[in-house]
């Protein structure tokens, strides 16, 4: 669900035409689409830098996790999860909504690591890695567009 | 036979239509890659005729009512058409609209009276828009250019004859047609028109159908010349209309049709709207002469589907010689899903973790592309299973005929959801779960178990559904302790059926002058089954008596002063303590002053835009109904029948008028006539412990519970604990008895004390802390069993 649908959904319930309010919200986020499509375009670029960035950090940090036991299987998985976030959270900025962390990246999402048996707190912790080493890569305006998106999906994760 | 089997109902949001940013994202993440340069390159042409597509949407709201009045003149004759078209009237607020309007700041004698029942539904006589300037506009138009010709058929139709009705019907039409060409213009896709005008044709009479497109036709030009000096946008709007000319005039379309699994279970249609408004899903087919990209991105998809996630970043697939005699043509894509399934990464995923009837469920899910679809179905596979393994099963899905039918030798299967096709009603709910990325993070086997409950009677329920409600409205059901996966199960819950309430104690007084007397024992404070409830009643002396009106015996507790029965009442009205910037200073000034009853201050409170908010605009209407009911009545509804009546008057006068229902209800004078605070007259102890600070989870040990197993006992069995347990310490090391006693003195006082009227169980809590074998608080995490395996499932 983008604002656009947002927007018509809201209107056609009531039976009237886009409100002057709606159409300055939808102004204002054709207006910043440049920005976002750019934004989006530097992470795509970047993306196997910013997980190779990130995941060192996280072991820094957590040097006792599964990724980190030795393990190839559970390395990769762990690099593929990690790339696999930053590309949803490529389509939330995309889009400018969260549903897409929100439906295909936190939905039963606690409940898969903690059936795998992955501690939650690491993941959380890696999310946060994932996060810095994204917003090294940007600018100071930049970073306060991708911040909240990369803070969502950080506290659907909290245990 | 009536079938009783439901799986559940968990909500779904389809998809209603497009607009270019959802559908360049759902192709990225169907695929599972980023958004190609061409798609951002689409998406950044998309964001920048944002402005101008907006400016188009705006001039074309301003200018609706010409453009309508067009439309209409053009095939009506005889009078004003635009009379006929009706605004839509502002709806009253309803439970879960999440805005505040108007009709709800009215003065309280206005709503009063509305809520009186007296008419509510005013018709509004047929009001002249712009009738002056349609003669104008009539005849300037007849001498404009490029004004579309009529088709020699056509005749206009008298507005005498036509018929009030069916002219409000038809000028309705008319501006909803505009309306859908605005969304569409802000959307940037055509894809709303389609899927809702698509097939209209066929419901509406042939001569009307021509009249509408001539309407359509004039309402187009109008556009257009509403647009004029600036010409791109003209056509931008020209072509919108046309589109849903085209889409207008299209013949209805085929359902879509879903086969049957047996003759008992026959296949069903799905209207063709519900497929377009969906996002397409790629089917890939893999041929001969295929370019290699293609080819990649059609194994990635099988893998996806068969192993539900992509091989080949993460593992060292052994399948590489599968997929070399894939692209030789030695197998087809048939013959690689089989293979794939009979693969040692599949048995490990999908086989050896689970039991049989979940491993059933899954195949079906990975090569049918659906759930199970009927119990016999899941008897012939497990036949199957148990015969042959594993292999067996994979052989008998890949060789079945809905296999070949969906998917032949060449396509790779996908997943037949939502839009795709039509979905079965008893499979509903486990068939959505079965569909998540985390399905295979469930053990427990969904299916089978909905099958088989349909085979008993029907279960002694919630309507609402286990744990799906947090209202602790319970009674009377038993519920599986299952709390990681409440299903969404309704129950079935006529409109005979009715709650069985079970009281608190707290109407099991004396008779008094032939009537219960309300709170006979409330006098006492504090009685067993009470559950740490006060009634806060107004002294006399803060009312006037009203003679006849007979009094309880008047032996009160230092709580029912003036301040603690206001506390008190803004605690049961909403269900805390409020914040001083929602205290209602006036009603309260007023109650002091003895302008008003308790009744009416109760009656404030609910009024009140913080209480409104609370249980009115964000909820959905029955648990609207049920929050209000509840707090004001002390009681949850007793049924269909009696919701039905407050439905009503929700529906028809509004929030307010379902808060004055209440209060004036003969119950709620009986009950608590006008000097009680109302409470909860039917608290269960699970609902009680449900509200406690520390939620259901009191309700795991009630014994040192003193509000449910009386002070006594649970003094007691504190105690006991306490000294058992210091007695094992002791055993251990002499410094940590000592520091259990040291916390067993601390904890005496408070066990001891009179709790108060707040679920207060700081008993137990302190039994808790001062248990020396239960683990520190911040123990640090055993960091040799957090290097466990992590399999990481690729959501």
């Amino acid at each position: 669900m983008s604002i656009i649908t947002q927007a018509i959904a809201n209107a056609d319930r009531e039976a009237r035409y886009l409100s002057q309010g709606e159409l300055n919200a939808l102004r204002s986020f054709f207006e910043d689409g440049d920005q976002r499509l750019r934004i989006a375009s530097i992470l795509t670029a970047n993306i196997e830098k910013i997980v190779e960035k990130g995941s060192e950090a996280f072991w820094q940090r957590c040097q006792i996790t599964p990724s980190n036991s030795g393990n190839p299987t559970f390395r990769a998985s762990c690099l593929r999860d990690q790339g696999w976030y930053v590309r949803l959270i490529t389509y939330a900025i995309v889009v400018g909504d969260i549903d897409p962390i929100q439906t295909s990246g936190l939905k039963g999402a606690k409940e898969m690591y903690r059936s795998l048996e992955i501690p939650l707190r690491n993941v959380v912790e890696c999310m946060r890695c994932l996060k810095d080493a994204a917003l090294d890569l940007l600018t100071l305006e930049d970073r306060a567009e991708v911040g909240p998106y990369f803070d969502y999906l950080i506290q659907g994760m909290t245990p | 036979m009536t079938n009783r089997t439901n799986g559940g109902s968990p909500v779904t949001h389809p998809q209603a239509f497009h607009t270019v940013p959802t559908a360049v994202i759902a192709e990225a993440e169907q695929r599972d890659r980023y958004p190609k340069s061409s798609e951002l390159k689409t998406l950044s042409a998309f964001f920048e005729s944002g402005q101008k597509r907006l400016e188009i949407a705006a001039a074309l709201t301003q200018n609706a009512d010409k453009i309508v009045a067009a439309g209409a003149n053009r095939i009506f004759t005889g009078g004003s058409p635009m009379a006929y078209l009706e605004r839509p009237t502002d709806p009253i607020g309803m439970p879960g609209s999440r805005y505040y309007i108007g009709e709800d700041y009215l003065s309280a004698n206005v709503r009063h009276r509305r809520g009186k029942g007296t008419s509510i539904t005013q018709f509004k006589e047929p009001q002249s828009i712009d009738s002056t300037n349609t003669l104008v506009d009539q005849i300037a138009s007849l001498f404009a250019q490029g004004r579309p010709s009529v088709p020699s058929r056509f005749r206009t139709i008298s507005i005498a004859k036509y018929g009030t009705a069916r002219m409000k019907r038809s000028m309705r039409d008319l501006a909803w047609f505009l309306r859908y060409v605005t969304y569409a213009m802000v959307a940037g896709d055509t894809s709303i028109i389609t899927v809702n005008t698509r097939g209209l044709r066929g419901v509406i009479p042939e001569d009307v159908t021509l009249a509408t497109v001539v309407a359509l036709r004039e309402m187009q030009w109008k556009a257009g010349q509403c647009l004029l000096p600036d010409s791109n946008a003209a056509a931008l709007v020209k072509r919108y209309f046309e589109v849903l000319i085209t889409d207008y005039l299209v013949e209805k379309p085929d359902d879509r049709l879903r086969i049957g699994v047996s003759k008992l279970h026959p296949g069903q249609p799905l209207p063709q709207s519900y497929y377009q408004s969906a996002l397409p899903t790629p089917k890939l087919v893999v041929k001969p002469g295929l370019s290699e990209t293609e080819l990649q991105e059609a194994i990635r998809a099988a893998y996806r589907q068969v192993l539900e996630r992509d091989v080949t970043q993460a593992y060292g697939l052994a399948a590489s010689d599968l997929e070399s005699k894939l692209r030789s043509g030695l197998y087809s894509m048939k013959e690689f899903v089989r293979h794939l399934g009979k693969s040692r990464l599949y048995r490990r995923e999908f086989y050896e973790p689970f039991t049989i009837s979940r491993v059933i469920e899954l195949a079906h899910r990975h090569f049918l592309g659906r759930g199970l679809s009927c119990l016999e179905e899941f008897q012939t596979y497990f036949d199957v299973i148990s015969e042959g393994g594993l292999p067996a099963l994979v052989d008998a899905l890949v060789d079945s005929q809905e296999y070949a039918d969906y998917f032949g030798e060449e396509t790779v299967p996908y997943l037949r959801g939502l839009g795709i096709e039509a979905q079965e009603c008893r499979n509903w709910g486990p068939q959505l779960d079965l569909f998540k990325y985390s399905a295979p993070a469930r053990k427990v086997p969904q299916f089978v178990t909905t099958f088989a409950r349909a085979q008993k009677p029907l279960p002694d329920q919630h309507p609402y559904g286990v744990g799906n409600d947090p209202l602790e409205i319970q009674f009377g059901a038993i519920f599986p302790d299952e709390t990681r996966h409440p299903s969404a199960q309704p129950a079935h819950f006529s409109s005979t059926s009715r709650r069985i309430l079970i009281s608190s104690g707290l109407q099991n007084g004396r008779r008094h002058n032939g009537h219960v007397e309300p709170n006979a024992s409330a006098h006492l404070g504090r009685v067993p089954g009470l559950f740490g409830q006060s009634v806060f009643k107004l002294e006399p002396s803060h009312q006037p008596e009203r003679g006849s009106h007979p009094q309880g015996p008047n032996v009160n507790l230092a709580h029912h002063s003036m301040d603690a029965v206001i506390l008190g009442a803004y605690r049961q009205v909403f269900g805390r303590e409020v914040f001083d910037s929602q205290r209602q200073d006036v009603a309260e000034t007023k109650l002091k002053g003895g302008e008003i009853t308790l009744r009416d201050f109760v009656r404030q409170l609910a009024y009140s835009r913080a209480f409104r908010q609370m249980y009115w605009e964000n909820l959905y209407i029955t648990k609207s109904i049920e929050c209000i009911h509840r707090r004001l009545l002390g009681r949850p509804t007793y049924g269909r029948a009696e919701l039905n009546r407050y439905y009503d008057i929700a529906g028809k006068a509004g929030f307010y008028a379902l808060v004055d229902a209440i209060i004036d209800s003969p119950e709620y004078a009986q009950v608590f006539g006008d000097e009680t605070v109302p409470y909860d007259r039917y608290l269960t102890p699970r609902g009680y412990a449900l509200r406690s600070p520390q939620g259901p989870t009191a309700w795991g040990k009630p014994r040192h519970n003193p509000a449910i197993a009386g002070e006594w006992m649970a003094a007691q069995s504190t105690a006991q604990s306490a000294a058992q347990s210091a007695a094992q310490s002791a055993a251990q090391s002499t410094a940590q008895s000592a520091s259990a006693v040291a916390v067993l003195d601390r904890q005496a006082e408070p066990a001891s004390m009179a709790p108060s009227p707040v679920p207060n169980l700081a008993p137990e809590a302190a039994a808790h802390n001062g248990h020396p074998s239960s683990p520190p608080a911040a123990k640090p995490e055993p960091m040799a069993t957090a290097a466990q395996p992590s399999e990481a499932n690729s959501p």
